[in-house]
């Protein structure tokens, strides 16, 4: 007997070759380590957006000839749970969801060994902006999701269904007020808070600016479905939080608006537009970026003559008329964000305008289509800005008229367009339309804006010349529960209506 | 040689005083002396060494060589004959002087001992299903491997030969597939030494773990048994879902040694030839494809037409001088007569050979009371009929047993072995076989068989993406030197009278390494990579690998039997024991891939940048059995077993599991009234149940492990940081793959067992599979291996031996044919299927509810586009407009007008619904024939390699099998309706179509030996036999793989996920044939 209960013991095999959660834990780097990998999850976010906020506006119309998956996106297909947008949105955000409270429930265990207490505040506080960000993205898209505020195996999963919107909320606004309150300001620090090395980690205006705009995405009109507005009206919360970015962050409006976009300026020390950045870096790491191509097929590359790793989409999807139409005449922005000019490929020549803001023909990869070199700037400080305006414009105090116009002005300015006075919240909308035009947030923007349904249907009287889009119906704002989560815990969640 | 004659008359006189002294002896009794001569029945040949004794006393003599003997006995005695192999003869001395016995044959499948788990039966007294290979049919044959001589011989038992590969391990599976992610191979156990599983082999049809037979020599075998039904191999618990191999080797008599000497030579070469175009068809083909291409571009726009001359096109084109195009130009020198300069190639011609095949065995056996043995020492080579592949190896055997006292023995098994596998990376995906087969046939006469290679150019309307296939064998170098090493040690302790203890000490020791080169002139993408042009172009263009592996399996086990009978009507048999059984696996790997320092320099120390790393992985099974056989006057069999196995493969929760099995059976012949029934001499009925496990997994399965894959960018210079994150959703509760099996036997004899055999039905219900399923993403995964989903496999199976002929020449027959049905029962909860993830292009496979795993899912192809298709809007993939008339057409099966991914349909299933193998062996005087016949029926190949040499649209410089011929010409000649026509710019993304598959049925004469006994011819005593034979293996056969070479191929991963193996036919070697000439002796 005692043969056999020494050699039961045997039987507990701790991995020789790789570290496992109950081991690897142990040194500041391993805590660290930890809190990159949560970091990681963000580099499907830009896809994300495009994919799922500008697909499905109207500033795309991109109606395939043979079935692709953007088809259902853009074409308002009810049958949209199995898509892979659907889906990768989900997936990728639960999973940086996952490592984030992997890195919180390690601390919580083993805190003493992340070397000190500043830095174990600062890694929770990165842990908690970042399991916020995510679970904002999926509010945005899905409405309520399932809480998880700590590593769960899949018998406890099959038992968590998805909480409602304000409790999701709830958990974010604690999460990035906590994260406010304890991340770095800036990179000049000495560790553990950030150093240069650290360029690219949330800091405390990154937390400001994605807790404004989780405040006014609730401001919203919820337009009767269980998604991210509320009609709550807080732009009196959110209005501080920009004014303190604005007033201290040391962010600088770029006077030139194609530079804000310019491979030379992707360094995010230099680029001060960019308050919180996704980082990429080429070089064949598996780092890069592939974001740069989805509005752009891969005939366009192909008629370069240098598209040797099959960068851009497999069919066209270009832009919508109405959209190139909104243009005034010397908008500077046009030609940064549209290509006009059309191409020929192969005999066959193609005149619809795409989407173009981030690519540079010079720095087209050649080896793999997903190693662009050049960052996306997440929160933007043209955005704060204008969001202050949205703000002041929806009667938040700390801001009159005058300093609407202003902001505004300046925008328009960079764009070469006359200034205008009396500046309404749908001019703010329709100038942001075009500011951030290939940037993803027009969807959500039309959310929150309350005009969604309308400004929609009216646009696809127009531009749906092939008659493929469906009526947009409230229950559109959100997207459906992906197939594979329906499958993968049968009964467990509530598909969104409408589905 | 002398001294053996005066053994011989040393032991003549010792006869001579023996029977005086029978004869001083018994005189008082009236002895008188008897002698007379002991044949067989069957031949009327001597029986040798008989014995003779008389009854109920010790006096007992031998017969000599001629199978004389004499004997002192009194009137009245009674004499009793034996021999091993016949039924004992008792016969009264009368008054004569002269007493001749012949001796029958004895039915040995009645009173055979067979090897069970942890211990030996009767063979007439086992309750489970069994099957039994004897060393006969290994020995008279020239097999290089264990599982190579398995083909054909057992029911149930499918040994596919996926590759010719010399050396390459074979992929056994018994009574079907049970498991989708946990392998199918079965457990072996060599002398009660159980090795370790193979694990996820069955992606790509190797095993790059090492496969279990792997340098075991065959002639050292003994006998193989299957233990098939849960009954039989239940005793393995959680590894014998698969089935258990059973592999005795060969052991020492007691009595002088026996020495013998066995060698062959022959030769190899591949049994089948792929006919693709020749150069001439080629050219046409071409051609046609040339001016198709031509006309579409500039047809509208500038009025050409296939007429053109070469100057029109240029002009067309824009170009000027000699400059060419080659996809809108011909060769001029297609048309003249001769095709000057140019050379036709047959690749497959220039790339094989005749391979030498020889073997060199030596072994001698003997023993005293006190000690056994068994040595043996083997060299084998074999060229492979592909120029620059073979293998050799080197084994050698001891097994030896000490007597030490009445009560104790030991002995110790050991067998180290070499081997080496010359393998430059010929078999699947765009690997040098395949090449051989789709590169141009038509190349320039300056390079002949070297295009582009080295300084030589490719043709200009050649491919320029493969270097010459023949130059890659000569220079590519792929070398796996294996040592290996198995070695058991045990000890028998007999306590009392029928209660024994025994331990094994078991070790398993494999050290593997192989290393690659690719030099710069094979395989540059152009002439400047591939010629010497300074250092710089040398380090840019060599590439080498070294990897290598130990993998140590270490088993102790240690059991208690207890056999006893009570009035000699119950006879009991108890076993408990407890066995621990340790894996571990060292891996280093090292590549360059920036190139060498040195041209002549192959090893990575000349290599420009080396990376490398070394990891470990290591398991433990622990074990605890037990089983209990009661038999009632032989007649009423009883059996039952029980295992409890823990593994720590298994979730912190469920390491431990039970396996529980039962079987019964009724001897009918035993009974009373069956000696009325005098024509069936044997009859028992068998039925058993039981539960056994499958745990081949990864070794850390159920804990969350971390990965990489989890890296970002940070810093005012961009730069990568490492980050770590859980990469396995851990799973405390996984567990064991439980198969539950019925079976339901009948072994029989009829007319004095002239016909013997055994039929089995048999239902496996193999549930919990380990299997990755679907799981909310909020774990932060999308799959995790989970115990879900159920597969099951029903199948009858039939063993028949017939002995048509017994006199002078003999006859006799063995059958086996088995057939299996396989069906996935269940998957996830709500799931009905699993579309297999594809790596190579799109999903051809699919696990559904209801259909046989792994069922060939693909689009239809109903024949070739009409214009009145095209005008009524047939239903087309893509945007319309691009099909034309002799494009494939689709079944749509959904009727939505579009062909989708949707529309795919299950059109078969890789596994044979029929095994078969039919064996005739015939003795005459000296000469033995053995003719053996095996197939399979009923099942599909989904072909890569079919998809890969004759896609639709596929440029001209691939060549096509030469059944292209017989493509889509025109509406009115559609050919054999498996191609369409030459050109196409109707190319799917969908690409998965019935076109590629084919029915894997074959019939092969696997092989054909006539041997000849040399005993009549040598008459010296110092021999004792000897024979001469010649083999042909693999000479003749079908199968309907018309545009493949082997219906069994499996050498290319199509899988994506290693969750859901898929392998597939990416142009696998053909089998070798062989034509040997052996010769064996024995001292």
């Amino acid at each position: 007997m005692v043969v056999a209960s020494s050699c039961n013991k045997d039987l507990n095999q701790i991995p020789i070759s790789t570290a496992t959660t109950a081991t690897f834990y142990q040194q500041p780097s391993d805590f660290i380590q930890g809190i990159n990998s949560a970091y990681g999850a963000l580099r499907g976010y830009p896809n994300n957006l495009i994919q799922l906020g500008e697909y499905r506006s109207d500033n795309i119309y991109g109606v395939s000839v043979s079935g692709r998956d953007w088809d259902p996106i853009n074409d308002f297909s009810t049958g949209l749970a199995p898509n892979v947008y659907v889906e990768g949105a989900w997936n990728g955000y639960f999973s940086g969801i996952f490592k984030a409270n992997t890195v919180l429930d390690q601390i919580a265990e083993n805190g003493s060994l992340a070397g000190s207490a500043s830095l174990a505040t600062r890694l929770q506080a990165e842990a908690k902006f970042l399991r916020a960000f995510y679970y904002f993205e999926l509010v945005k898209n899905y409405g309520g999701v399932p809480l998880i505020t700590k590593p769960v195996v899949a018998s406890t999963a099959i038992g968590i269904p998805r909480s409602s919107v304000s409790d999701v909320y709830a958990l974010i606004i604690s999460d990035l007020q906590f994260a406010v309150a304890n991340l770095p300001a800036n990179y000049s620090g000495a560790f553990p808070n950030y150093t240069a090395t650290d360029v690219g980690r949330a800091t405390k205006y990154a937390a400001e600016g994605e807790l404004a705009e989780v405040y006014m995405a609730r401001s919203g009109p919820a337009y009767g479905v269980q998604g991210p507005g509320m009609g709550l009206s807080e732009w009196n919360l959110a209005m501080p939080l920009l004014q303190d970015i604005i007033s201290n962050g040391g962010f600088v409006f770029n006077p030139n608006y194609a530079s804000i976009f310019s491979y030379a300026n992707t360094n995010p020390t230099v680029n001060k537009e960019a308050v919180f950045d996704v980082m990429y870096v080429g070089g064949n790491l598996g780092l890069g970026a592939s974001f740069v191509w989805l509005d752009l097929p891969q005939n366009y590359f192909s008629s370069l003559g240098t598209n040797t790793v099959a960068n851009g989409t497999l069919e066209p999807i270009p832009v919508s008329p109405n959209f190139v139409s909104s243009y005034e005449a010397g908008d500077l922005r046009k030609a940064a964000t549209v290509l006009t000019t059309g191409y020929t490929f192969a005999g066959n020549t193609e005149t619809r305008p795409f989407f173009k803001k981030y690519v540079d023909i010079t720095k087209i990869p050649t080896t793999n289509s997903g190693d662009w070199a050049i960052n996306y700037i997440a929160i933007r400080y043209t955005d704060i800005l204008m969001r202050k305006a949205e703000c002041i414009l929806n009667g938040a105090s700390g801001g009159t008229q005058t300093d609407v116009d202003a902001i505004v002005n300046q925008v328009r300015t960079r764009a070469g367009l006359a200034p205008r006075v009396n500046v309404t919240l749908a001019q703010l909308f329709d100038e942001r339309r075009r500011e951030f035009a290939d940037e993803g947030p027009r969807w959500y923007d039309l959310q929150r804006s309350g005009n969604l349904i309308t400004i929609m249907n009216a646009w696809i009287a127009v531009d749906d010349t092939q008659h493929r889009i469906s009526t947009v119906v409230p229950n559109f704002v959100i997207y459906p529960v992906p197939q594979t989560q329906l499958d993968g815990a049968p009964g467990l969640y509530t598909q969104n209506p409408g589905y | 040689m002398k001294k053996n004659l005066t053994q011989r008359i040393g032991q003549s006189k010792g006869r001579y005083l023996f029977l005086l002294f029978f004869l001083l002896c018994s005189s008082w009794a009236m002895a008188q002396t008897v002698s007379g001569l002991v044949r067989s029945g069957s031949d009327n040949q001597p029986l040798a060494g008989a014995t003779i004794t008389i009854k109920g006393t010790t006096k007992s003599t031998a017969a000599d060589v001629n199978g004389h003997y004499s004997i002192a006995a009194a009137q009245g005695a009674t004499l009793v004959f034996k021999s091993i192999g016949f039924v004992s003869l008792e016969l009264k001395v009368g008054s004569g002087s002269t007493l001749n016995a012949t001796l029958t044959e004895e039915n040995k499948n009645l009173n055979e001992v067979v090897v069970i788990g942890y211990g030996t039966q009767k063979k007439a007294n086992t309750s489970g299903a069994v099957s039994i290979m004897k060393n006969e049919n290994l020995d008279e044959r020239a097999i290089t491997r264990v599982d190579q001589a398995l083909v054909g011989q057992l029911a149930g038992v499918d040994v596919k030969q996926t590759s010719g590969l010399p050396g390459k391990a074979f992929s056994i599976q018994i009574r079907g597939t049970g498991s989708i992610s946990a392998g199918n191979e079965p457990l072996y156990v060599i002398d009660g030494f159980p090795l370790t599983n193979n694990s996820s082999n069955t992606s790509n049809g190797s095993f790059a773990n090492g496969n279990p037979l792997d340098n075991i020599n065959p002639n050292d075998i003994e006998t193989i048994e299957v233990l098939k039904d849960a009954a039989a191999a239940a005793i393995y618990g959680s590894r014998a879902s698969n089935g258990v191999v059973l592999i005795t080797t060969k052991h020492g008599t007691t009595g002088k040694p026996k020495i013998s000497f066995n060698t062959y030579v022959g030769y190899n070469q591949s049994s089948k030839h792929l006919d693709m175009l020749n150069g001439d068809q080629w050219i046409a083909r071409a051609t046609e494809w040339i001016n198709s291409n031509y006309v579409l571009a500039y047809g509208t726009s500038k009025g050409a037409t296939a007429n053109d001359n070469a100057a029109t096109r240029q002009a067309n084109l824009g170009l000027s001088g000699s400059q060419v195009n080659s996809l809108y130009m011909l060769d001029p020198r297609w048309a003249i007569p001769g095709h000057p300069g140019l050379e036709f190639v047959d690749w497959q011609n220039v790339t094989q050979r005749k391979g030498l095949m020889e073997n060199a065995e030596i072994s001698a056996s003997g023993g005293t009371d006190a000690i056994k043995y068994f040595i043996s020492g083997n060299y084998a080579n074999q060229d492979g009929f592909l120029i620059g592949v073979g293998y050799q190896a080197y084994t050698a055997r001891a097994n030896v047993e000490i007597n030490a006292s009445k009560k104790l023995k030991f002995g110790v098994n050991i067998a180290p072995t070499y081997s080496i596998t010359k393998d430059p990376g010929v078999d699947g995906k765009d690997n040098i076989y395949q090449q051989s087969l789709y590169t141009t046939p038509v190349q320039e006469d300056t390079v002949g068989l070297y295009p582009n290679f080295g300084k030589n150019a490719p043709y200009t309307w050649g491919q320029t993406n493969v270097n010459a296939p023949l130059g890659k064998l000569q220079n590519l170098v792929g070398t796996t030197k294996r040592y290996r090493t198995l070695g058991t040690l045990y000890g028998e302790y007999e306590i009392i009278k029928g209660l024994s203890f025994r331990s094994t000490l078991n070790l398993d020791n494999t050290d593997e390494n192989r290393n690659t080169y690719v030099p710069y002139i094979a395989t540059g993408a152009n002439a400047a990579a591939r010629t010497f042009s300074g250092a710089n172009n040398l380090t840019g263009a060599n590439s080498g690998t070294y990897n290598s592996f130990r993998h140590q399996n270490f088993v102790n086990e240690n059991t208690l039997t207890y056999n006893t009978s009570i009035h000699s009507d119950h006879s009991l048999s108890f076993l408990v024991g407890q066995s621990y059984n340790y894996d571990h696996f060292d891996r280093v790997t090292l590549n360059s891939s920036t190139g060498f320092t040195s041209a002549v320099i192959q090893t990575l120390n000349a290599a420009a940048a080396v990376t490398g790393n070394t990891t470990a992985t290591q398991s433990v099974l622990i074990s605890y059995l037990g089983r209990v056989q009661y038999g009632y006057k032989d007649k009423y069999l009883l059996s039952a077993s029980v295992r409890s196995d823990g593994s720590s493969r298994f979730g912190a929760n469920n390491q431990y599991a039970l396996f529980p099995a039962g079987s019964v059976a009724w001897r009918v012949t035993q009974e009373s009234f069956m000696s009325k029934v005098p024509t069936i001499s044997d009859l028992k009925l068998r039925f058993s149940y039981g539960i056994t496990g499958n745990n081949n997994i990864g070794d850390y399965s159920s804990i969350a492990t971390l990965g990489s894959g989890n890296q970002y960018v940070f810093g005012t210079t961009q730069a990568a940081v490492i980050g770590a994150a859980p990469n396995v959703l851990a799973n405390p509760d996984l567990k064991w793959e439980k198969s539950a099996t019925y079976d339901g036997g009948i072994d029989f004899g009829i007319l004095n067992n002239r016909i013997t055999g055994s039929f089995d039905y048999y239902n496996r219900l193999s549930t919990q599979l380990l299997l990755n399923v679907q799981v909310p993403e909020v774990t932060g995964f999308q799959t995790y291996l989970n115990n879900v989903g159920s597969v099951r496999d029903v199948g009858q199976e039939l063993e028949l031996t017939t002995r048509n002929l017994v006199g002078k020449l003999q006859w006799t027959t063995t059958l086996n044919i088995a057939h299996n049905t396989n069906n996935v029962v269940s998957l996830a909860p709500g799931q009905t299927q699993i579309i297999i993830p594809n790596g190579l292009e799109v999903s051809d496979q699919i696990l559904r509810v209801g259909y046989a795993q792994n069922s060939i899912y693909v689009l239809k192809e109903v024949g070739f586009l009409t214009a009145a298709d095209i005008a009524n809007h047939a239903a087309t993939y893509g945007p319309a407009g691009a099909e034309q008339v002799g494009d494939p057409k689709f079944e749509d099966t959904n009727g939505d007008g579009v062909i989708t991914e949707a529309d795919k349909q299950i059109l078969g299933h890789p596994n044979p619904n029929y095994i078969f193998g039919v064996t005739n062996s015939f003795r005459y005087k000296g000469f033995d024939l053995s003719i053996m016949v095996q197939g399979q029926q009923g099942g599909q190949i989904y072909s890569q390699l079919g998809r890969a040499i004759s896609r639709p649209g596929q440029g001209f410089p691939d060549n096509e099998p030469e059944s292209f011929a017989n493509r889509w010409i025109s509406p009115t000649q559609q050919g054999e309706g498996r191609f369409g026509k030459t050109f196409s710019t109707y190319n799917s993304p969908i690409g998965a179509f019935s076109e590629w598959i084919y029915s894997s049925d074959y019939i092969r004469v696997k092989d054909i030996t006539l041997g000849y006994n040399l005993k009549s011819l040598i008459k010296t005593p110092v021999i004792q036999g000897a024979r001469i034979y010649v083999t042909l293996e693999n000479f003749f056969g079908a199968d309907k793989y018309t545009n493949g070479l082997n219906p069994e191929a499996a050498n290319t991963s199509v899988g994506s996920n290693s969750a859901y193996p898929e392998a597939g036919d990416y142009g696998g070697l053909p089998l070798a044939k062989s034509l040997i000439f052996g010769l064996n002796f024995t001292f």
